[in-house]
Parts: C-alpha cells; structure tokens; sequence
C-alpha cells in the first residue's frame, strides 16, 4: 500500500484549522502543514501537533463482544424499535459534532424518523430566544478579529484557543487595544483587569469597531451566555463565541433548536431514570462531563446505550453496542468552523482504489432503513448541506436578556474555586504534560507551598496532590487545564494546603 | 525579610569530583576566607556539565554559574574538560547573544591543591556580581 | 561525456515536459530518468494541489514525477526530512539541500544514496501572504492564477485569461508582502552543495524560457545526468561564456541584496535590551513544538533534550526549551525559516535562532550544509 494523504480540519476545536494526515505503509500516522489554510496558515496548537494520539480506531461491538458493524446496526435497529422504547418519553439522541456535516445530517434523519430530534449538547440554545441563535452560531470572521479596535477577551487563548493567539496579536500590531477579562493575566494584553461583571459595559469601553471573544461549551452557564449577548447588544460590539467541538458550528444549523438539552440535562434525566436509552454520535458524555466516573456510572444506569462512532473512546467500553465508523480524517464530507466557513475533507494522495469515506453515512443510511425510514447516500446530503448551511455573522437582532451570573470565588455560598479551562486535551480526555494548576503568589505564600512541591485539593469526591504554577490571577482560585478526580462541575468548591 | 543592601548573590558552582571539588575542600581546609554565596554541585567531570544545567542555574535563580574542572591535560576522563571548553565557547556566545551579563558565567581551572585560588575566584566573582545585581533570569518569588 | 564542473545548458527532450517545464523541463526529466533506470527507488516531489498548496509524496510511479512539473514560489516546504531513511532523488533548493547535508552530518541520510538536484532560488513566498498580496496589490483573484515567475527584480503572475502583472519585488517587500524574510536575507541562492546546480539564470537567447542552466557539481551530478540523456529524456550542450557571466551577474545582484537586507531585518539590538526583547518574542509560545518538529536540520527524534528538560509547570523567565534549541542550533541553523512558517504564535523564531547561529558559525567561517568535510563544529575544534 502507498503513504496516504488526507487534507482534514483539526478535531481539537471548532477553529478549523486545515491539516494534512499522513498515514504510512504500516498505518503510522504523522501530521503535516497545510500553509494555504485561511483558518491558520497551516499552523497547529500543542493538540494539532499531537493528533497522530488523537485517533484511535473504533471497533463494531454488540454487548461487549466484537461484531460486524452490519450485524451492529441490524442490532442497534433492533433495540431502537423494541416495545420498551418510546420515543418521545425515554429516548435521547446526542451529536455534539466531531464529525461532518452529512453525517450529522444523516443522523437527523433518524431522528426524524424516530420522531425525535438530535441534541447538540449546548443546553444554552434551548435556553436562549431563537432569534439570538445565529448570533451565538456564528461569529465574526478570523481574519475581521485582525481589524478590530478593542478586544475583549474572555477566555484564555493560550491554554484554550492557541491558534487565537496570532490574531489578537495581529490586531494589537493593527492598533487594536486588547482587554483581557480572564481568570489570569495574559501576556498579549494591554490590560488585565478583573471586573465586576456589572461594570463590563461601563468600563470595558466597547463599540461598532470593537469585539468580544468568549466561549460556549456544553458546560456553560446560561447567564453567562445572556450577559455577554447583551453586552454586544448594548455596544453594538461583535461576537465570537469560541466552540470546542470540530463543526459545533454545522451541528447547530442542522439540528432544530427547540427542546435541544445541554449534555448535563442529559445526564439528569439518565440519573432519575427519565431517560431510559441513548444513542450518541461521535460525542462521548464520560468525556465531555466535568466528573468522568461520576458519567460513566450515570450512563450504566440506561437500558440501551448505543454509540455511533470513530474514535475508541471511554463510552466505546460500556456501550451496548458500538458502530465503528472510519476515522475523521479518512471520511467524505465538510466540517463548517466557528466563523461560518464550510472545511471539505480532501483524499489528496493514495492508491488509486480509495476508500470511499462513506462507511459512517453508509451505516447511518442502513440503520435509517432498518426503522423504516429511507436508504441515504453520501452526495445527496452532501447537497442538501451545501444548500442549507452556509451562514455569516450577523448583526444581534436580539432583545436585552433577563439574567443571572454565577459568582465564582474561594468564599463559602460562591460556587467555586477550582475552575476548568476547558481545552482540547481535557475534552478528549488525552494525556499531556499539563499535570499541574495554576494559583497566585499569594496562595503560595498563604499555604506555605514549597518550591517544586505539591498543592492538595480536597472535595466531597475526593482528594488530589498536583504540582502547581504560579501565575498572576486573583486571589483564592485555582486553574486546571485538565480533568482532576476532585472535580464536580467545571466549577468546583475544594480546600487547599499545602503536601509536605 | 530582607532588605536590598543585604542582597547577597547566589552562585552555582559545578565542581569536578577529582581536581575543583578537592579545590573548594582545600580552600575550606586552609581557612580562606569565603562568602556564602556558593553553591557547589558536585559532578564527576567538567565534561558531564551540558549547556542546559547552566541555563537551568540561571532560570531557577542563580545570579552567577561557574564550570570548573581539572586543569587541560590532567583530565581523569581523558579529554572531558577539552569538550567542556568547546562548550564553554558556545555557551559564552550565548549568553552574551541573549544580552545577559558576561560576569555571571565562568569557566575556570582549578586543582585539588589550589584552595587559594578557588577562595579568592569565588570571592571576586561574588564581588562582581554584587555590583551587577540579581540576574534578571531570576524568577518572581526567589531571592 | 559529463565531466565534475561542467556549465550545461539542456532541456527534456519531450517536447511535453519541456512546453510545461518553467524552463525546459530539464529538472522533472531527470529526475523521471533517475527513477526510470533504478539510479534510485523513490522521488520526493510536490504534488500539486493548487496554485498556492502542493504536499510532499514520496513516489516511485514516473507518472506522478512529471505531473510535479512547474516551478511553485508559494509553497515553502523544506524536503530534507522527507528524504530520510531513503534511497532517493529530489528537487531541492539550496535550503533542502543544505538540510539534507546536515542530516547526513548526523547519520540520518546516507548521501550516497540520495541524489539532490538543486535548484536557484530567489527566495520562496507564503501562500496565505501572497494571495492577500494579489488581491491589494495586483487587483487578481487567487483563483485566477495559472503560473507565476520572478524576473528581473520582478514578480510576475500569469492569469487564466493570458494576462501577466508584473511587480517590482523590493516594493512588495516595502509594503509587507514578498519573500519570506529569512529569503531576504539569504545568500545561497545557486545550491552549489547540490549535485546539479540548476535555473534559468543564464539561459539566454533562443533558449531563453525553454531551456535549464546546469552546473554539475559532484560525481553523482554526472551519474543523474549521464543517466537522463542514456534514457533519451534530455539534451545538454555547453553553455557559452556570455551565459556563465549572466548567471554569475545574476546571482552577485542577489546575495548583495541579502547582504543589505540581513542588516534591515536583523538589526542590532542594544547590549541592555536584548534580554527582554527575547523575554518578550517568547512570551507568546504555546508550546507546541511545531518547530522542532519541522526543523529540517533537527535529528534528534522525539525524545530529546530540548522537549525532556522542558516542562509546562516551570514558569521560568525564559523557555527551557528554547534556550536548549537556540544553543543546540548554532552551528546548524541554516535560517530556512521552516519554525517561524508554523508558529502559531506568529513568533519570528528563525529570526531569534539566526541572531544566535549567524554570528557564531561567521566567527568560525562556518558554512552549515555545505559539504561533509565540514561536520558539526563540536567534531571540528576537538580535533
């Protein structure tokens, strides 16, 4: 067999940034720099960089035993249709994206014909008047961040969004004046300053000419989400809400926004038993919840856990039946980013009796069939994608929206002092060499932390030592780039001292 | 705490374990006087001492770094101090490249039997220092 | 007969490739010829993707090497590392080729099985820069772009409806676009460390856009083109005093313009300054270790020093990882400008490793990836 080359779009977020993967005569996987993408010039982040780790295949299993995937989707159809399946009372469909747009097309059909609807994970839409969905969707343009006059930064580039880095960077060579309103000070700011979330339209000095950059995850708090719409309602700045999943942005747009539930509603309703069977589509809850073992103990409860996906993944072991699908890169189809750009999946190089990059679709198509719906294929949702997705930022046509923030802090009745910044890395569940949290100076001498030592965390759940980092930030909280066993939430309340 | 006159310099010193080390034990046995200001790390060789020690040193805080070794030709590893001068060469350009001070990097030969010169190198390099001031290197948090 | 330091002048022999070829084909011929009688077993070559993005393949199929034909500005990919471990032959620029020397140095290349047929270069664009560049400065849709050349100081493009735009390149240069900056200030511009040192620098009269210069430079140079006229795929005649003159004239009125810009693009900084200057360009580093990674002299593999002693919980100063690499690097940098193509932080990392290696390999009269007589300096001043 000959080295194989595909030109795909890094599953790490949903900036989109274009890579190629090179798989060897032995199946060794090596990433390479694809200079012409508009996204990131062919540049790539510390998760770019290690995608080779990243995929894994998945294999077809049918209650824990190896299958086919003919004999998986002829079992999955099976469960789906038995007479303890109602549709409209206990099953929920899960696709956060991490897969294409004709996939998750195909798997809106089934839902369809389910006479149900495919959830995205993002609680926050359902939440949220529909006419702010385009807003929230789709943002302003990589490129247009470049030309701004002011910037207020809400998420942490450097640990979160690297390839966001150059464009602020870019905008500050361009004049633009950056305020940083994070959680620790940013060396690309002009400004790190930490206020009052009242005082955010007062202070921050927004307008026309300005943006804001924040993000949406599956975990998000909704008042969080409100305040931020109103803040570019009331000074007319733009807005790009960052996303972590590789074409969140497609899903949004082809799934229906009513009755959407966020991934923790999700969880709710497996836990009181409310939910009785789940099918997911490239989106592994153990993975995106905050509390992993809290998840997987969740979904043992379900009386069907079925999996669509390309990856083996930590959902893959306790499903009762897994459809493997080819890896992303190797799959036909488009991936749309977070400024609304539509990403296709390119064969470039290779034997000339190519995989088709189908088998997803092909497996969806077959399931569909089984239920009684209609055979797909890959061109005919390909086009309908085309048609019905292309988006571009527009201009809030929204209402002031009611709302409630959280307050976060070390004090007791706050929610929290541990605080996750999600990154890829901590989505996929993938180690790197982040095993540590960041704290200030003061909690270093306040604790009497020892240089090279370890800090302990402590929480209802469990107790944790953990090198730690010393950063400029505000007092009392803690950082982590990555999952830690003390956590419950994204935000969590834990004690400190010092390991000694 | 500590206030800036008493600022006193920290100084790494890698030391040899068969000429400089027995160098430094002599100058302590001879009763020269030295500052506290050395710190010494013992190795088996000069040759052992790889570029990213001494810039480890300088990033966790040392204000000087001193490789010393045997004397040219009494290596006890045959050549060991010959590739930690080539070495040195690159290191001092780097170092002078990266706009840090040239008086907070040395290179310096010294036998088991020279205690005086290893009390009165330290000594002036202490002196040396402290007119130059902690390493801007030096990380937020460390004296 | 090809004899070691012959001044040819040649093109391929069908007319095909040589209407296609930029400049007779000669460099696509004989590399199919190389492959075609097994002088080697693979060719590295760029497959096209567009005007703006080609990707590197390996290939052993005749086919895929004539398809690379045509010369590409925009695509600044370094080779060498795509050579490794193989017996090949490759297109080079005088960066490839000096690449591959230095891997070679370190074991990781046998340069006896790998033909390097060198090419002149000028210096080489980004892709995203240029197509910005035609749209506000030559008014043309990327997309619209069939072949580009740089003539005479000038930077032409050729569009689908037969229509060419030529720009004066120090102006393009002056407003932010143009040649990568470490092609500014580069003054390898014949890659005389190939085996074959070809362009069209020199080609003149009737020849001139139909046929290649080729200066060869070592025994294997002989072999790659003994083999191609053997095989019938090229044609080579002398090349006249006046053609070597032009050539050499060509190349003096670059490397006196890298000269003068390297005094522009690395200016001195003050003694006190320095420090936080690199304190500040490392600032933004998001640890990626792209540029490790796509460093083409860099032969260290996965696990080495620069990443081992490199660890995110250190809030040093100064980037450990950096440090080891900036030192690590100043015999070998050969300023191709690779790391600062991937940087996601848009670091200028060449430009800061150039600032350490330039001056040391000067002070040592020290040429990187010349030939293999000169080995790393460590090897050189033990001895």
């Amino acid at each position: 067999m000959k080295e194989m080359i595909y030109q795909t779009v890094c599953p790490g977020c949903n900036m989109g940034c274009g890579l190629y993967i090179r798989e060897n005569e032995d199946g060794k996987l090596a990433v390479d720099f694809m200079k012409s993408s508009s996204a990131n010039l062919g540049k790539l982040c510390r998760f770019g960089m290690k995608l080779p780790y990243h995929y894994s295949k998945s294999v077809s299993m049918v209650d824990g035993k190896k299958a086919s995937v003919e004999y998986a989707v002829k079992i999955a159809s099976d469960r789906l249709s038995g007479e303890d399946v109602c549709v409209n009372v206990n099953v929920a469909l899960l696709g956060v994206g991490n897969t294409t747009n004709e996939e998750s097309l195909a798997f809106n059909k089934i839902a369809d014909r389910m006479g149900t609807i495919v959830n995205t994970g993002m609680g926050v839409y359902s939440e949220l008047p529909t006419e702010c969905h385009p807003t929230v969707g789709v943002g302003v343009t990589l490129n247009d961040i470049e030309n701004v006059n002011r910037i207020a930064l809400f998420v942490d580039p450097y640990i979160q969004y690297p390839l966001l880095v150059r464009r602020i960077l870019a905008a500050r060579k361009n004049g633009a004046y950056v305020v940083s309103v994070g959680l620790r000070d940013l060396h690309l700011a002009d400004e790190n300053r930490y206020i009052d979330p009242d005082l955010y339209e007062s202070e921050l000095g927004l307008d026309s000419g300005s943006v804001i950059i924040t993000e949406l995850h599956p975990n998000t708090d909704t008042g969080w989400v409100r305040r931020m719409l109103n803040l570019a309602l009331r000074t007319q700045a733009k807005i790009l809400f960052m996303k972590p999943f590789v074409n969140a942005a497609g899903v949004d747009l082809l799934c229906k926004g009513a009755g959407q539930k966020g991934i923790p509603e999700i969880m709710d309703g497996i836990n009181e038993g409310n939910i009785k069977t789940l099918v997911v589509l490239d989106s592994d809850p153990i993975e995106l919840m905050p509390d992993s073992d809290a998840a997987a103990a969740i979904l043992k409860k379900l009386d069907n856990l079925i999996v669509i996906t390309s990856r083996d993944s930590p959902v893959n072991r306790i499903a009762d039946v897994v459809i493997a699908t080819e890896p992303q890169y190797a799959k036909a189809g488009s991936f749309m980013n977070v400024e609304g750009r539509l990403l296709n999946n390119v064969h470039v190089y290779g034997d000339n009796n190519l995989p088709s990059g189908t088998a997803g679709i092909d497996a969806l198509s077959t399931l569909n069939q089984y239920l009684g719906g209609e055979a797909m294929d890959y061109q005919t949702l390909h086009n309908k994608v085309l048609e019905s997705i292309v988006r571009k930022y527009t201009k809030p046509k929204y209402k002031e929206l009611a709302c409630q923030v959280l307050d976060i802090g070390p004090v007791e009745g706050q929610k929290g002092n541990l605080i996750y910044l999600y990154n890829p890395f901590m989505w996929f569940d993938q180690p790197d060499d982040n095993d540590f949290v960041l704290v200030n100076m003061n909690m270093v001498k306040k604790l009497g932390l020892r240089k090279g030592g370890m800090i302990a965390l402590g929480s209802d759940v469990g107790t944790v030592n953990i090198r730690y980092r010393v950063e400029n930030m505000p007092d009392g909280l803690i950082l982590s780039a990555r999952k830690l066993p003390v956590a419950t939430g994204w935000i969590t309340m834990v004690s400190t001292e010092a390991v000694l | 705490m500590m206030t800036e006159q008493e600022w006193t310099p920290k100084i790494v010193a890698f030391c040899c374990n068969w000429c400089s080390y027995g160098g430094a034990d002599t100058a302590g046995m001879g009763r020269f006087q030295q500052p506290a200001s050395v710190r010494i790390i013992k190795v088996m060789c000069s040759g052992r001492i790889d570029p990213l020690h001494v810039f480890n040193a300088f990033l966790e805080g040392a204000d000087a770094v001193l490789v010393t070794g045997c004397h040219l030709g009494d290596c006890h590893y045959v050549n060991g101090n010959e590739k930690t001068e080539v070495r040195h060469q690159f290191l001092e350009e780097m170092v002078q490249q990266l706009g840090l001070e040239p008086e907070r990097l040395y290179l310096n030969w010294i036998s088991a039997s020279e205690g005086e010169k290893f009390a009165n190198f330290v000594n002036d390099v202490t002196e040396k220092v402290k007119k130059l001031g902690p390493s801007p290197l030096k990380p937020e948090g460390v004296r | 007969m090809v004899e070691v330091g012959d001044m040819l002048v040649g093109y391929a022999t069908d007319e095909d490739i040589r209407s296609r070829g930029a400049s007779g084909g000669l460099v696509t011929a004989v590399l199919a010829a190389a492959l075609e009688k097994g002088l080697v077993e693979n060719v590295v070559v760029m497959k096209h993707i567009n005007e703006f993005e080609a990707v590197p393949i390996i290939t052993d199929d005749v086919k895929e090497v004539l398809a690379s034909i045509g010369s590409l500005h925009s695509v600044p990919v370094n080779l060498a590392k795509y050579a490794v471990g193989r017996k090949v032959a490759m297109p080079a620029k005088p960066c490839d080729a000096q690449a591959v020397i230095e891997q070679a140095k370190r074991g990781m290349i046998d340069l006896d099985n790998t033909y390097i047929v060198g090419l002149n270069c000028g210096g080489s664009m980004h892709p995203v820069t240029t197509k910005k560049m035609l749209v506000e400065m030559y008014d043309i849709d990327p997309e619209d772009v069939v072949g580009e050349d740089i003539k005479k100081g000038k930077l032409v493009f050729k569009t689908k409806n037969g229509e060419e735009k030529a720009l004066r390149i120090d102006e393009l240069e002056e407003a932010g676009f143009g040649r990568r900056e470490s092609c500014r200030f580069c003054t390898l511009k014949i890659p005389l460390n190939a085996d074959l040192a070809c362009g069209n620098w020199g080609v003149i009269g009737d020849l001139s856009g139909s046929a290649t210069f080729c200066q060869v430079m070592n025994g294997k140079g002989v072999k790659l083109l003994e083999n191609a006229i053997k095989a019938g795929r090229i044609e080579v005649q002398p090349a006249s005093d006046k053609a070597i003159a032009i050539r050499e004239k060509v190349n003096n009125v670059m490397v006196d313009l890298g000269n003068t810009l390297e005094k522009k693009i690395l200016p001195v900084i003050p003694d006190e300054e320095r420090l936080q200057y690199y304190i500040d360009q490392l600032a933004d580093c998001v640890n990626c270790g792209a540029c490790k990674e796509v460093c083409p002299v860099c032969a260290c593999g996965e696990d080495s020093k620069c990443t081992t002693f490199h660890s995110l919980v250190d809030n040093y100063k100064m980037s450990m990882y950096h440090m080891v690499r900036m030192l690590h690097l100043a015999d070998s940098c050969i300023s191709c400008g690779q790391c600062s193509d991937v940087c996601p932080s848009d670091i200028p990392i060449t430009l800061l490793k150039s600032r350490f290696a330039i001056p040391s390999q000067r002070k040592r009269n020290y040429h990187p990836g010349i030939d293999l007589d000169t080995p790393p300096f460590f090897e050189v001043m033990l001895k």
